[in-house]
Protein backbone atom coordinates (compact mmCIF):
# COMPACT_ATOMS: atom_id res chain seq x y z
CA UNK A 1 0.00 0.00 0.00
CA UNK A 2 1.22 3.51 -0.76
CA UNK A 3 2.29 5.37 2.35
CA UNK A 4 3.10 8.92 3.22
CA UNK A 5 5.20 10.16 6.06
CA UNK A 6 3.34 11.33 9.09
CA UNK A 7 2.16 8.71 11.52
CA UNK A 8 2.20 5.07 12.39
CA UNK A 9 -0.54 2.57 11.78
CA UNK A 10 -3.20 2.36 14.41
CA UNK A 11 -3.77 -0.43 16.84
CA UNK A 12 -7.04 -2.25 16.82
CA UNK A 13 -8.57 -4.31 19.54
CA UNK A 14 -6.04 -5.31 22.13
CA UNK A 15 -3.37 -6.10 19.59
CA UNK A 16 -0.65 -3.54 19.07
CA UNK A 17 1.12 -2.94 15.80
CA UNK A 18 4.63 -1.54 15.71
CA UNK A 19 5.04 2.14 14.98
CA UNK A 20 6.68 2.71 11.62
CA UNK A 21 6.44 6.48 11.34
CA UNK A 22 4.20 6.22 8.30
CA UNK A 23 0.48 6.38 7.71
CA UNK A 24 -1.24 4.50 4.91
CA UNK A 25 -2.17 6.95 2.16
CA UNK A 26 -5.78 5.81 2.42
CA UNK A 27 -6.71 3.85 5.51
CA UNK A 28 -9.98 3.01 7.21
CA UNK A 29 -12.15 5.68 8.72
CA UNK A 30 -10.41 7.31 11.73
CA UNK A 31 -12.05 5.78 14.80
CA UNK A 32 -15.28 3.83 14.67
CA UNK A 33 -17.55 4.39 11.63
CA UNK A 34 -20.56 4.64 13.97
CA UNK A 35 -19.08 7.79 15.50
CA UNK A 36 -18.81 9.37 12.05
CA UNK A 37 -22.47 8.64 11.37
CA UNK A 38 -23.28 10.35 14.66
CA UNK A 39 -20.99 13.29 13.85
CA UNK A 40 -22.60 13.85 10.45
CA UNK A 41 -26.06 13.56 11.99
CA UNK A 42 -25.17 16.10 14.68
CA UNK A 43 -23.60 18.39 12.10
CA UNK A 44 -26.79 18.47 10.02
CA UNK A 45 -28.92 19.01 13.15
CA UNK A 46 -26.77 22.01 14.11
CA UNK A 47 -26.98 23.31 10.53
CA UNK A 48 -30.76 23.34 10.91
CA UNK A 49 -30.46 25.30 14.18
CA UNK A 50 -28.10 27.77 12.53
CA UNK A 51 -30.40 28.22 9.53
CA UNK A 52 -33.41 28.99 11.73
CA UNK A 53 -31.24 31.49 13.63
CA UNK A 54 -30.17 33.25 10.41
CA UNK A 55 -33.73 33.37 9.08
CA UNK A 56 -35.05 34.86 12.32
CA UNK A 57 -32.13 37.25 12.38
CA UNK A 58 -32.89 38.65 8.93
CA UNK A 59 -36.51 39.17 10.04
CA UNK A 60 -35.44 41.14 13.13
CA UNK A 61 -32.10 42.58 12.07
CA UNK A 62 -32.13 45.66 14.32
CA UNK A 63 -33.05 43.73 17.47
CA UNK A 64 -30.43 41.02 16.83
CA UNK A 65 -27.70 43.59 16.13
CA UNK A 66 -28.56 45.61 19.22
CA UNK A 67 -28.45 42.54 21.45
CA UNK A 68 -25.32 41.20 19.73
CA UNK A 69 -23.65 44.41 20.85
CA UNK A 70 -23.97 43.19 24.44
CA UNK A 71 -21.61 40.27 23.73
CA UNK A 72 -17.86 40.70 24.15
CA UNK A 73 -16.15 39.62 20.94
CA UNK A 74 -12.87 39.13 22.81
CA UNK A 75 -14.48 36.52 25.06
CA UNK A 76 -15.69 34.66 21.97
CA UNK A 77 -12.18 34.84 20.47
CA UNK A 78 -10.67 33.56 23.73
CA UNK A 79 -13.10 30.64 23.86
CA UNK A 80 -12.37 29.75 20.23
CA UNK A 81 -8.60 29.81 20.82
CA UNK A 82 -8.99 27.65 23.94
CA UNK A 83 -10.96 24.99 22.05
CA UNK A 84 -8.47 25.08 19.17
CA UNK A 85 -5.65 24.38 21.62
CA UNK A 86 -7.65 21.50 23.10
CA UNK A 87 -8.21 20.07 19.60
CA UNK A 88 -4.50 20.34 18.84
CA UNK A 89 -3.71 18.50 22.09
CA UNK A 90 -6.14 15.63 21.40
CA UNK A 91 -4.76 15.32 17.85
CA UNK A 92 -1.25 15.04 19.37
CA UNK A 93 -2.60 12.46 21.83
CA UNK A 94 -3.87 10.29 18.97
CA UNK A 95 -0.55 10.54 17.20
CA UNK A 96 1.46 9.78 20.36
CA UNK A 97 -0.70 6.73 21.14
CA UNK A 98 -0.28 5.55 17.56
CA UNK A 99 3.48 5.76 17.99
CA UNK A 100 3.32 3.84 21.28
CA UNK A 101 4.29 6.91 23.32
CA UNK A 102 1.59 6.50 25.93
CA UNK A 103 3.07 8.88 28.52
CA UNK A 104 2.98 11.67 25.94
CA UNK A 105 -0.52 10.63 24.92
CA UNK A 106 -1.70 10.88 28.53
CA UNK A 107 -0.07 14.30 28.99
CA UNK A 108 -1.83 15.57 25.87
CA UNK A 109 -5.20 14.23 26.92
CA UNK A 110 -4.82 15.86 30.34
CA UNK A 111 -4.04 19.14 28.58
CA UNK A 112 -7.15 18.63 26.45
CA UNK A 113 -9.17 18.25 29.65
CA UNK A 114 -7.57 21.34 31.15
CA UNK A 115 -8.44 23.53 28.16
CA UNK A 116 -11.92 22.02 28.00
CA UNK A 117 -12.36 23.00 31.64
CA UNK A 118 -11.11 26.53 30.91
CA UNK A 119 -13.77 26.81 28.20
CA UNK A 120 -16.49 25.60 30.57
CA UNK A 121 -15.50 28.08 33.29
CA UNK A 122 -15.22 30.90 30.77
CA UNK A 123 -18.68 30.12 29.41
CA UNK A 124 -20.24 30.01 32.88
CA UNK A 125 -18.61 33.36 33.74
CA UNK A 126 -19.91 34.85 30.49
CA UNK A 127 -23.45 33.61 31.19
CA UNK A 128 -23.27 34.91 34.76
CA UNK A 129 -22.15 38.36 33.60
CA UNK A 130 -24.92 38.53 31.01
CA UNK A 131 -27.60 37.51 33.52
CA UNK A 132 -26.30 40.05 36.05
CA UNK A 133 -26.69 42.72 33.37
CA UNK A 134 -30.29 41.65 32.82
CA UNK A 135 -29.87 39.57 29.65
CA UNK A 136 -31.53 36.24 30.29
CA UNK A 137 -33.02 33.51 28.07
CA UNK A 138 -36.32 35.41 27.90
CA UNK A 139 -34.91 38.92 27.37
CA UNK A 140 -35.31 38.82 23.61
CA UNK A 141 -35.06 36.48 20.65
CA UNK A 142 -31.32 36.98 20.14
CA UNK A 143 -30.57 35.98 23.72
CA UNK A 144 -32.92 32.99 23.42
CA UNK A 145 -30.79 31.76 20.52
CA UNK A 146 -27.59 32.72 22.33
CA UNK A 147 -28.43 30.67 25.42
CA UNK A 148 -29.89 27.79 23.42
CA UNK A 149 -26.91 27.40 21.07
CA UNK A 150 -24.23 27.91 23.74
CA UNK A 151 -26.03 25.67 26.25
CA UNK A 152 -26.52 22.77 23.83
CA UNK A 153 -22.86 23.12 22.86
CA UNK A 154 -21.95 23.19 26.57
CA UNK A 155 -23.88 19.93 27.04
CA UNK A 156 -21.94 18.34 24.19
CA UNK A 157 -18.71 19.48 25.83
CA UNK A 158 -19.71 17.85 29.12
CA UNK A 159 -20.36 14.60 27.23
CA UNK A 160 -16.93 15.10 25.65
CA UNK A 161 -15.36 14.75 29.08
CA UNK A 162 -16.89 11.27 29.32
CA UNK A 163 -15.17 10.39 26.03
CA UNK A 164 -11.89 11.83 27.30
CA UNK A 165 -12.26 9.71 30.43
CA UNK A 166 -12.73 6.62 28.26
CA UNK A 167 -9.60 7.53 26.30
CA UNK A 168 -7.60 7.99 29.52
CA UNK A 169 -8.79 4.59 30.74
CA UNK A 170 -7.79 3.04 27.42
CA UNK A 171 -4.31 4.53 27.52
CA UNK A 172 -3.68 3.76 31.19
CA UNK A 173 -4.74 0.11 30.86
CA UNK A 174 -2.31 -1.74 28.55
CA UNK A 175 -4.60 -4.76 28.25
CA UNK A 176 -7.47 -2.59 26.97
CA UNK A 177 -5.63 -0.22 24.66
CA UNK A 178 -7.47 0.32 21.41
CA UNK A 179 -6.21 2.96 19.00
CA UNK A 180 -9.58 2.83 17.26
CA UNK A 181 -11.38 3.80 20.46
CA UNK A 182 -8.90 6.60 21.23
CA UNK A 183 -9.49 7.98 17.71
CA UNK A 184 -13.26 7.70 18.24
CA UNK A 185 -13.02 9.81 21.41
CA UNK A 186 -10.85 12.37 19.60
CA UNK A 187 -13.33 12.55 16.71
CA UNK A 188 -16.09 13.51 19.14
CA UNK A 189 -13.91 16.18 20.78
CA UNK A 190 -12.99 17.75 17.42
CA UNK A 191 -16.70 17.87 16.57
CA UNK A 192 -17.28 20.03 19.64
CA UNK A 193 -14.51 22.30 18.41
CA UNK A 194 -15.77 22.79 14.86
CA UNK A 195 -19.37 23.31 16.01
CA UNK A 196 -18.13 26.12 18.27
CA UNK A 197 -16.25 27.69 15.33
CA UNK A 198 -19.60 28.08 13.55
CA UNK A 199 -21.49 29.21 16.66
CA UNK A 200 -18.84 31.86 17.29
CA UNK A 201 -19.09 33.22 13.73
CA UNK A 202 -22.88 33.42 13.87
CA UNK A 203 -23.32 34.88 17.36
CA UNK A 204 -20.31 37.19 17.62
CA UNK A 205 -19.12 38.19 14.15
CA UNK A 206 -21.90 38.19 11.54
CA UNK A 207 -23.85 41.41 10.91
CA UNK B 1 6.17 11.28 18.37
CA UNK B 2 6.71 11.49 14.64
CA UNK B 3 8.35 14.89 14.21
CA UNK B 4 7.00 15.61 10.74
CA UNK B 5 3.40 14.87 11.68
CA UNK B 6 3.77 16.80 14.94
CA UNK B 7 5.06 19.84 13.04
CA UNK B 8 2.14 19.64 10.62
CA UNK B 9 -0.36 19.60 13.50
CA UNK B 10 1.36 22.61 15.06
CA UNK B 11 1.34 24.57 11.79
CA UNK B 12 -2.37 23.81 11.35
CA UNK B 13 -3.10 24.93 14.91
CA UNK B 14 -1.11 28.16 14.47
CA UNK B 15 -2.87 28.90 11.18
CA UNK B 16 -6.31 28.34 12.73
CA UNK B 17 -5.38 30.57 15.67
CA UNK B 18 -4.11 33.31 13.34
CA UNK B 19 -7.33 33.21 11.32
CA UNK B 20 -9.30 33.45 14.58
CA UNK B 21 -7.36 36.54 15.60
CA UNK B 22 -8.11 37.92 12.13
CA UNK B 23 -11.79 37.53 12.97
CA UNK B 24 -11.19 39.80 15.96
CA UNK B 25 -10.13 42.56 13.58
CA UNK B 26 -13.09 41.82 11.31
CA UNK B 27 -15.59 41.92 14.18
CA UNK B 28 -14.16 44.95 15.97
CA UNK B 29 -14.00 47.13 12.86
CA UNK B 30 -17.47 46.27 11.60
CA UNK B 31 -20.17 48.56 13.02
CA UNK B 32 -23.36 46.97 14.36
CA UNK B 33 -25.31 47.48 11.15
CA UNK B 34 -26.42 44.90 8.59
CA UNK B 35 -23.39 44.12 6.46
CA UNK B 36 -23.45 41.40 3.82
CA UNK B 37 -19.68 41.45 3.27
CA UNK B 38 -18.89 40.95 6.97
CA UNK B 39 -21.51 38.21 7.25
CA UNK B 40 -20.36 36.36 4.13
CA UNK B 41 -16.73 36.67 5.28
CA UNK B 42 -17.57 35.39 8.76
CA UNK B 43 -19.44 32.36 7.42
CA UNK B 44 -16.88 31.49 4.74
CA UNK B 45 -13.92 31.89 7.13
CA UNK B 46 -15.70 29.67 9.68
CA UNK B 47 -16.38 27.00 7.05
CA UNK B 48 -12.74 27.08 5.91
CA UNK B 49 -11.61 26.64 9.54
CA UNK B 50 -14.04 23.75 10.01
CA UNK B 51 -12.76 22.06 6.86
CA UNK B 52 -9.16 22.39 8.06
CA UNK B 53 -10.12 20.88 11.44
CA UNK B 54 -11.93 18.00 9.72
CA UNK B 55 -9.20 17.30 7.17
CA UNK B 56 -6.17 17.75 9.41
CA UNK B 57 -7.06 17.21 13.08
CA UNK B 58 -9.72 14.57 12.35
CA UNK B 59 -7.47 12.98 9.70
CA UNK B 60 -10.14 12.84 7.03
CA UNK B 61 -7.50 13.60 4.39
CA UNK B 62 -6.27 10.02 4.88
CA UNK B 63 -9.73 8.49 5.19
CA UNK B 64 -11.72 6.82 2.42
CA UNK B 65 -12.93 9.29 -0.21
CA UNK B 66 -16.55 8.67 0.76
CA UNK B 67 -15.99 10.25 4.20
CA UNK B 68 -14.24 13.23 2.64
CA UNK B 69 -17.13 13.71 0.22
CA UNK B 70 -19.70 13.37 3.01
CA UNK B 71 -18.02 16.01 5.17
CA UNK B 72 -17.59 18.33 2.17
CA UNK B 73 -21.27 17.83 1.30
CA UNK B 74 -22.22 18.94 4.80
CA UNK B 75 -19.93 21.99 4.54
CA UNK B 76 -21.40 23.02 1.19
CA UNK B 77 -24.96 22.42 2.44
CA UNK B 78 -24.24 24.52 5.52
CA UNK B 79 -22.72 27.34 3.49
CA UNK B 80 -25.58 27.38 0.98
CA UNK B 81 -28.17 27.19 3.75
CA UNK B 82 -26.67 29.97 5.89
CA UNK B 83 -25.74 32.39 3.11
CA UNK B 84 -28.90 31.58 1.13
CA UNK B 85 -31.09 32.23 4.17
CA UNK B 86 -29.24 35.46 4.91
CA UNK B 87 -29.42 36.93 1.42
CA UNK B 88 -32.95 35.75 0.65
CA UNK B 89 -34.03 37.00 4.08
CA UNK B 90 -32.51 40.40 3.47
CA UNK B 91 -34.26 40.65 0.12
CA UNK B 92 -37.55 39.62 1.66
CA UNK B 93 -37.44 41.47 4.99
CA UNK B 94 -34.37 43.69 4.86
Amino acid sequence: MTTVAGAGPRETGTGRQPATGTIPHERPVPGQPDMWIFVLFEAFVFTSYFTVYVIRRTQNADLFLQSQGQLDLRVGIFNTLVLLVSSWCIARCVQAARDGEFAAALNNIYLTMLFGLVFLVSKVLEWTAKIEHGFSFTSDEFFSFYYFLTAIHFLHLLIGFVFLGVAVHQIRTPARRSQELIETCATYWHTIDFLWVLIFALLYVMR
Amino acid sequence: MNRRFENRLTIVWLALSAITLGQLALGERAPLTPNAIVTASAVIIALVKVRVIVREFMEVRHAPALLGRATDLWLVATGVSLLGSYFVGRLAWG
